[in-house]
């Protein structure tokens, strides 16, 4: 083992902890022996899209059927395409070594925000009423505050990383991080995007707890966030009447109500076994969005609630081992990225699943692996991949000399 | 080294680790543990309800409308049938909805337009546009009927439309149409049902629950876009119970015969009130017809006669003119048959003469003297003298005689003989004081006198105006069955107009046995007043000889009366005619009673039962009696005056033609020469009257011009006859027997001056006119 030699002395002066900082070189530009990728994390991942993309086939061929389209496969075969050509992304990003996004992890988020910048001027409203959200660029579209989610997980990570025992100052541990947020949040006020907004900053909360930022500071930005929220909710149109119809959707049940009592009416429908894969009713023009947000509706629907609870197991136990990792990973980096990856994960099953379910305000949160869409079904499996990446360099344990000495050749 | 290592590197991340471990417990096992709970509340515990709002929205229920029953006749001749129709209704609320352009739930377009509708539905139909935009202005509700039971063609053009611009809030339900192929035919016993089907009259509402079925529905799942789902056909079906089918005892052909003779009564006789007139069966009560003046189209029954609507039309207060038509509508829908109550007057006398005679206080022998009064002292509490109709006085009669006399002063004393109690427990017997119990709606009760004051010893007057039917009032429908009690053997029948109901699988479900209340009089008493109902009809003096019709034994008695209440409130006289006849005597089968309300005094026609009821009777029986199959026996005089049908004579030798009319009893005449009859006057299978002339060509048939009808009116027969002759025409009677010497002709079928054929033949009624009388 030899140590880099590309260690240079700081160009930002003597560093304030030396010792430390050298210790974090060596890890990082130490040459790292990578293995196989973790394979219950690879494994569930592929279930999991499997049967997301058999239950885009059942809940969009009513309206890929009777729409202009009249094509009942149409985004079945898509998202079969996108859902292949992840996976091919997902093998090849695993391959990508940490310390790369490491590096370019602040061009990445200052390039997010360039697009965030960007859908202000050009961008596109999508389905939406009233926001644009989506960058079109002619032969794809995407919206820019998914790579916004993980531009701040991989910024976050090389913060915490570089502050360490800093993080539990304001100047370090608070004042960086908020600036980051504050930043995105500003941008996405403007399309708007409520959901987006709020899962960042979740994010960004979950990496600064990971990180070691102080349990007080959580309560003076809660309560923060509390105040702006209010804010939000009671200012903007949209928001206030999403509450509305969250507390009461039958009080306007054609209008701001439609798509919560529909999905409540799917999901109650399903009952212990559902109506069978295939067999749902409201996927025929009742649901909106079904295979997009509502798609859990569908499978509520058609599975039953032990399908349904049999799909929340899987993404827990994926979620699970991905923290599972983030505690094995072998260095700090890797185990924040793990951290943040797997708690977007869980973030957005759990909001979706909360909106679908009506327990929190209806808003537009997909659920990764299972709504129909190419892009953001790609950077989930990139992200997938990141993971798998980082849980290339766990050691194995010592189970026996033998196995050690294989892994040390 | 790789343990020192690792130490080094791990440190730092113990808050990390412990934090990351904090992370997953909330992320991966926390909150997972309450969405399964949500999971669990929604589709475990709220299954139910979740699942029976999510049907109803993913289900549409199309109502199967029950056919209503039929009613049939008796002979299964349909009076009353339903048909597929269709609703044309509104949703003011979905094309409120979706009329505004910017609501475009689930990518679906409607082309709801308020304007666009009401100009279409405008041209299909012919609805009111402003009353429809009116409609379209209540956006709550979702359902304004615009037009209800258009034919299958109409709601194809609406449907039509509702696809072309994809409306959303036009729709079209299937209900029923109620046909009655018959018209007006027995209007007041079918009755008939308003614009939701239900029934509102005669046996339409009174049967109503057993006639409308349960209507039964499909339920199937469809798309949000109302079109099938790709793989579900999810269907349930709830088949609907059609209404029983409904047999009446009513015959149409004998309602028709009814009908047109009570037409022909009320016109004839310039009635101003109503009319009524029931056939009965007596030995079973089954009413075979029941037919009242004041007739309506069931097909049209909102709609009031021409001359009401200019009567009303012309009141200028609108309250009073909103009442009047309420007025005209109750009068129009009034079943009179069995919801008024009359004075029967005369009629009343086979009551009772039947109580007399069953009591023994008389018998067919005793004598009764008339001397054309009862002096008032004679009658306890009577304050005038009571008078025989017959001011003169009948003298000395037997019972026969008084019956056939209708003679007052006989039946006071008859009614005294009995007793007011005695009297009272047999009109009780014939079912008189309470309602017969017939299956129509609306019967009335009658009305009489309390028992105190008809037993008052001191006043007997009531009892003897009850005698002759005078004061009291019953229902035509009392009256009738009574007198089929009377002659029938001596069962009081319960009167019913339904005879059979059948499930719609064809099984029977009800049928009506004749039930007998009780026995009244004896059958051997019964025997002999149905004996001298004959007589009133058939012997010479009787009162009832316009109901005569030869070869058939009929029987019956008169009725007149002036209706009291008016005499005495506003001191002027209206009148109350009618007869009620029985038929064959010797086996009575029938019953016929005609009721005519209000003969106008100012018509010069004598105002009696025996000249205005009587003669149509006779005819209804003429028609009804061959109909019922009761074969006519002759005796050797009416057959010499029976009508004769013309044979075929055309080609047979003049000699055997010559004998077969002789045996006929027809005269020949013969024109021009030969052996061989080349043509006849009057054509094959004419009625002629007997002893008509008929002529027979030989050789060359000339041609003639028509002729004049000559007036017949009032003439005899046999100058009827002559007159005819002269003019080459032929006679046929009908009406009272040509064998009473006082007959006359009252009427011809063909006015006189009317040009007909040569040879044609024509019809006169007679009539009895020897005794005419109040009677």
């Amino acid at each position: 083992m030899k140590y880099s030699e590309e260690f240079e002395p700081s160009s930002r002066g003597v560093p304030a902890y030396p010792e430390r900082e050298l210790r974090d070189r060596r890890l990082e530009s130490r040459h790292v022996e990578r293995g196989a990728m973790d394979l219950p994390f690879f494994l569930l991942t592929i279930l999991i899209l499997t049967i997301g993309v058999v239950m885009v086939l059942s809940a969009s061929f009513a309206r890929a059927y009777y729409g202009k389209l009249a094509n009942a496969t149409y985004f079945f075969v898509r998202q079969l395409g996108f859902a292949v050509s992840g996976v091919v992304i997902m093998l090849v990003v695993s391959h990508f070594p940490p310390t790369l996004l490491r590096r370019y992890s602040f061009y990445f988020l200052v390039l997010t925000w360039v697009l965030l910048v960007m859908v202000l001027l050009v961008g596109t409203g999508g389905d939406e009423v009233g926001a644009t959200r989506w960058l079109d660029l002619g032969f794809i579209s995407f919206q820019p505050s998914e790579f916004v989610k993980l531009a701040v997980i991989l910024s976050f990570a090389t913060m915490i990383c570089k502050y360490k025992d800093r993080m539990k100052t304001f100047k370090y541990g608070v004042l960086p991080f908020a600036i980051i947020l504050g930043i995105t949040v500003l941008l996405l006020y403007f399309e708007p995007h409520l959901s987006a907004s709020v899962i960042i900053l979740a994010l960004g909360a979950i990496m600064m707890f990971a990180g070691g930022t102080r349990w007080q500071y959580f309560v003076f930005g809660g309560l923060g966030v509390g105040a702006v929220g209010y804010l939000v909710v009671t200012k903007m149109a949209y928001a206030s009447a999403r509450i509305t119809a969250w507390l009461d959707p039958w009080s306007d049940p054609l209008d701001s109500g439609l798509q919560t009592i529909q999905s409540l009416y799917a999901i109650g429908s399903g009952g212990l076994l559902g109506l069978g894969l295939g067999r749902g009713v409201q996927k025929y023009m009742y649901l909106p969005e079904e295979h997009n947000d509502f798609i859990f509706s569908i499978v509520c629907e058609e599975l039953g609630f032990i399908g349904a609870l049999l799909i929340l197991i899987l993404f827990a136990l994926l979620i699970i081992r991905g923290y599972w990792l983030a505690l094995h990973a072998r260095d700090r980096f890797g185990a924040l990225v793990i951290t943040g990856i797997t708690s977007l994960l869980a973030i957005q099953v759990i909001l979706n699943v909360a909106v679908v379910t009506n327990l929190v305000p209806c808003t537009g949160i997909s659920l990764p692996f299972f709504s129909y869409g190419g892009t953001a079904l790609w950077l989930q499996l990139a992200e997938m991949g990141i993971v798998l990446s980082i849980s290339r360099e766990i050691p194995l344990r010592k189970k026996s000399t033998t196995g050690g000495k294989d892994r040390e050749t | 080294m790789a343990n020192s290592k690792g130490k080094s590197a791990s440190r730092p991340n113990k808050t990390i680790l412990g934090r990351t471990l904090i992370l997953a417990l909330v992320c991966g096992v926390v909150a997972f543990s309450i969405l399964a709970w949500r999971l669990y509340k929604l589709m475990i515990v709220d299954h139910d309800f979740y699942e029976e709002r999510a049907v109803r929205q993913q289900t549409r229920t199309v109502s199967v409308a029950a056919s209503r029953g039929t009613i049939t006749d008796a002979n299964g001749k349909t009076l009353a049938q339903s048909a597929t129709a269709y609703n044309i209704f509104l949703s003011p609320y979905e094309i409120d909805l979706y009329s505004h352009k910017e609501y475009k739930p689930n990518e679906i377009h409607y082309g709801d337009d308020p304007m666009l509708i009401a100009t279409e539905l405008n041209r299909i139909l012919g609805a009111d546009i402003d009353t429809m935009l009116k409609q379209m202005e209540d956006t709550k509700s979702w359902y304004k009927t615009v037009a209800s039971k258009v034919e299958a063609e109409v709601a194809d053009e609406v449907r039509a439309f509702i696809k072309e611009y994809n409306i959303a809030g036009v729709h079209i339900e299937v209900s029923s149409k109620r046909y009655y192929p018959q018209g007006s035919l027995a209007c007041h016993v079918i009755g008939f049902v308003g614009t939701e089907n239900y029934g509102l009259e005669g046996i339409e509402a009174l049967y109503d629950s057993k006639l409308e079925g349960t209507n039964g529905s499909v339920v199937r799942l469809v798309a949000n876009n109302g079109t099938e789902m790709l793989f579900e056909n999810y269907q349930n079906y709830n088949d609907a119970v059609d209404g029983n089918d409904i047999t009446l005892t009513l015959d149409s052909t004998v309602q028709a015969i009814a009908e047109k003779y009570l037409k022909q009564a009320m016109e004839a006789n310039y009635i101003l009130n109503g009319g009524c007139c029931i056939v009965m069966n007596v030995k079973t009560g089954e009413i075979l017809a029941l037919a009242n003046a004041n007739s309506y189209d069931l097909n049209d029954p909102f709609t009031l006669p021409q001359e009401t609507l200019d009567e009303i039309a012309l009141i200028e207060d609108p309250e009073e003119r909103a009442a009047a038509r309420d007025a005209a509508y109750f009068a129009m829908y009034r079943n009179m048959a069995v919801s008024d109550t009359y004075e029967p007057g005369s009629v009343f006398k086979i009551i009772t003469m039947s109580i007399g005679l069953e009591e023994g206080v008389i018998s067919e022998d005793d004598h009764f003297y008339c001397s054309g009064k009862i002096p008032a002292r004679t009658i306890p509490g009577r304050l005038t003298d009571l008078n025989c109709w017959k001011h003169a006085g009948h003298g000395d009669q037997t019972l026969r005689e008084a019956a056939m006399h209708s003679c007052n002063v006989a039946f006071v004393n008859i009614g005294l003989k009995i007793g007011a109690e005695r009297y009272y427990d047999y009109v009780r017997a014939f079912g008189l004081r309470d309602k017969t119990g017939v299956d129509l709606s609306g019967e009335s009760g009658s009305i009489w006198w309390t028992d105190d004051v008809f037993f008052d010893p001191t006043n007997q007057s009531q009892l003897a105006a009850a005698s002759f039917g005078q004061t009291l009032k019953v229902t035509p429908i009392q009256m009738i069955t009574a007198v089929s009690a009377a002659v029938n053997g001596g069962y009081l029948m319960e009167p019913y107009i339904v005879k059979e109901m059948r499930n719609e699988d064809g099984e029977v479900i009800y049928a009506r046995e004749p039930k007998v209340v009780r026995q009244v009089i004896s059958e051997e008493t019964s025997a002999l007043v149905a004996d001298i109902l004959e007589s009133v009809v058939s012997e010479k003096g009787g009162t009832g000889s316009n109901a005569y019709v030869p070869g058939y034994r009929v029987g019956g008695k008169t009725g007149t009366t002036t209706k009291t209440e008016i005499e005495i409130t506003e001191n002027r006289k209206e009148y109350m005619v009618s007869f009620c006849g029985v038929a064959p005597c010797d086996d009575p089968e029938v019953a016929v009673l005609l009721v005519l309300d209000n003969p106008d005094p100012e018509s010069g026609l004598y105002i009696g039962g025996g000249g205005m009821a009587a003669p149509y009777v006779g005819k209804i029986m003429s028609e009804l009696l061959p109909y019922l199959g009761v074969q006519p026996v002759y005796s050797p005089e009416e057959e010499a005056l029976l009508d004769v049908t013309v044979p075929r004579l055309v080609g047979s030798e003049l000699v055997s033609a010559r004998e077969k009319l002789t045996s006929l009893g027809l005269n020949v005449r013969e024109v021009g020469e030969g052996s061989t009859v080349t043509g006849q006057l009057p054509v094959t299978g004419a009625q002629v009257a007997a002893g008509s002339q008929i002529i027979l060509y030989l050789g060359d048939v000339p041609e003639h011009d028509p002729v004049k009808v000559p007036d017949l009116t009032g003439m005899k027969v046999n100058q009827a006859r002559n007159a005819l002759q002269n003019a080459g025409l032929f006679l046929d009677t009908s009406g009272a027997s040509p064998s009473i010497s006082g007959v006359v002709v009252q009427s011809q079928a063909v006015e006189a001056g009317t040009e007909v054929p040569y040879g044609a033949v024509i019809n006169v009624t007679l009539v009895d006119k020897s005794n005419q009388g109040r009677y």
